[in-house]
């Protein structure tokens, strides 16, 4: 029997590497191609300044790329490492960390694209306002990675983590969903935080004055939109660290993967609509800044008002762990 | 490698209950404070109108927060409360940054700290909405739009202690755990001092204001 683990185990290492960089690779491709056009748009309104529009859109490019690149690390050390000889619930933990880092990279990649394409654009605009926007999208792309660490963290977790004391039934279901609700989980929020820097960057180039202000309201709702992916990070947590009593029933066990399911799905939409919420806002304070406090105010209110979505998901997912 | 997700404890019994005290964050939090403490006697030892440069960096930060926290409360609110901002984002921001030492971790990586100090913000907050707006107007402020979505507004405001404090602990643990695996996948060549500065600084000062400010959005939804 001992042979046929091991080549499950292969299997669900192979097979975890490839949904990995699979999946990974979707976001930022989309992400740095987005920059690339704005790039072009920019340099043929404003020849003069292409270096410094190449450069931006290369450091954009290269921060939209580092979610891919957590996916190839992943995606490397499924396929590197020995993990035979370990338990059975080892197969599972292969297949989510390769899921939760894939999927979890896909919004971050496409939403650090956002903020680096509108820098370029907003460069050719204001080229004296170049150093402010690079400063800018910077922080607003490093902000969007944010989802997608979280991801790395749980795929690290579980790699590096001993499942081996705890129960197989319903543990390996458990694993799987704290996979899901961490990848699902990260995709609406990467994206949307991309949304709300890009309209910053925007903001700073059409109004450079309100610069300070369009950065901190770009924080806010940017921290607000990731609120989600948190929500699928504790679910994550919960289940990879709660210890579940062993049972027969696949019932138990499948409560934990739809929990996990549940917590993944329903983040993404909040994160999407919480983005475009603050986009707007954003993009109105920096061409109104005397609006700055009751724009924030209304954007707090509907980002709250989107988020109940993820609210029931999270209420739903806890009752699937706790309750039955 | 080994040493990732390693907690040293100490258990204390009492009366049939054990009480755990994880050592390295108790330890961390002091180091900040006593930091702290010797950089405020330093910015205000010889105070003059032309700053000398410790002086410069403590007013820097009391300016811009005193300024943040006028553009969101009013003028008296923000008198009362922005002390206790500044203070809670410079402890953050040593807190962040205090992985940068060799053999030190951040206290932010547990998250018992960031826990205790999004329940603190969480408590400010709903103290200070009380007291502004009177019992029965707080009260009736989760009745709304209907009375039965009750239950789902008190999770939606606990859900913010959880989410804040996730936030942080998410990100700077997730820094130090990338900074781990990939120090160790290069054979500690080239790569990690450079994760070091984007990680623990970078990321670390950004996620200390992010903190920061959403803990005075939260006064500020609960007193308007």
């Amino acid at each position: 029997m001992t042979i046929a683990i091991d080549t499950w185990i292969q299997v669900a290492a192979f097979t975890g590497g490839g949904l990995a960089m699979g999946f990974g690779a979707i976001g930022a491709a989309i992400g740095e191609g987005f920059t690339a056009s704005e790039a072009s748009i920019a340099i043929s309104r404003n020849p003069k300044i292409s270096g410094d529009i190449f450069k931006s859109m290369l450091v954009g490019q290269a921060i939209a790329e580092s979610a891919a690149i957590f996916a190839l690390v992943v995606a490397m050390i499924l396929l590197f490492t020995d993990f035979t000889g370990q338990s059975v619930l080892t197969i599972s933990v292969l297949m989510a960390a390769g899921l939760s880092m894939g999927l979890g990279a896909i919004g971050s990649g496409i939403g650090s694209g956002f903020p680096a394409g509108e820098a370029c654009a907003g460069m050719s605009r204001q080229p004296a306002m170049s150093g402010q926007l690079t400063t800018n999208m910077l922080i607003g792309s490093a902000v969007c990675q944010t989802p997608a660490i979280f991801s790395l963290v749980v795929s690290f977790i579980l790699i590096y983590s001993n499942f081996s004391g705890q129960p197989v039934s319903p543990t390996w279901a458990a694993i799987l969903g704290a996979g899901f609700a961490a990848g699902f989980g990260a995709i609406g929020s990467g994206l949307g935080g991309g949304l709300v820097a890009q309209t910053s960057c925007e903001g700073i180039a059409r109004q450079p004055t309100s610069a300070g202000t369009v950065t901190n309201i770009m924080l806010l709702g940017q921290a607000v939109t990731q609120t989600t992916a948190i929500y699928g990070l504790l679910i994550a947590f919960i289940l990879l660290f709660k210890g579940f009593a062993p049972t027969e029933s696949l019932g138990a066990a499948m409560a934990l993967l739809g929990a996990g399911l549940c917590m993944g799905l329903g983040a993404i939409g909040p994160g999407i609509g919480e983005g475009a919420t603050a986009r707007s806002a954003v993009r109105w304070i920096a061409r109104n800044k005397e609006a700055t406090a009751e724009l924030t105010r209304i954007m707090l209110v509907g980002q709250a008002v989107s988020e109940s979505t993820g609210i029931y998901s999270l209420v739903v997912a806890l009752i699937l762990i706790f309750v039955i | 490698m080994e040493d990732l997700g390693q907690i040293h404890q100490l258990i204390v019994p009492l009366f049939g209950h054990e009480l755990t005290f994880n050592l390295e964050p108790i330890i961390q939090t002091w180091i900040v404070i006593i930091g702290l403490l010797v950089f405020g006697y330093l910015a205000t030892r010889r105070k003059g109108i032309i700053p000398g440069r410790i002086q410069a960096i403590g007013e820097f930060f009391i300016d811009q927060f005193y300024g943040l926290t006028e553009d969101a409360l009013d003028k008296e609110l923000s008198r009362k409360y922005a002390p206790m901002i500044t203070a809670l984002f410079i402890f953050l921001l040593f807190c962040n940054w205090l992985g940068v030492l060799p053999h030190l971790g951040e206290p932010t990586s547990d998250l018992n700290t960031t826990l205790s100090m999004g329940i603190m913000g969480f408590v400010i907050s709903h103290y200070a909405g009380i007291k502004k707006k009177g019992l029965k107007t707080y009260l009736k402020g989760y009745c709304e739009p209907l009375f039965f979505m009750m239950p789902l507004n008190i999770i939606g405001e606990l859900a913010k202690v959880i989410s804040i404090s996730f936030r942080l602990f998410g990100n700077i643990m997730g820094g130090d755990i990338i900074v781990i695996v990939v120090t160790y996948l290069v054979f500690s060549l080239v790569l990690p001092p450079f994760l070091t500065a984007f990680f623990f600084i970078f990321i670390g000062a950004i996620q200390a204001f992010v903190f920061t400010m959403l803990t005075l959005v939260y006064i500020a939804v609960q007193v308007n």
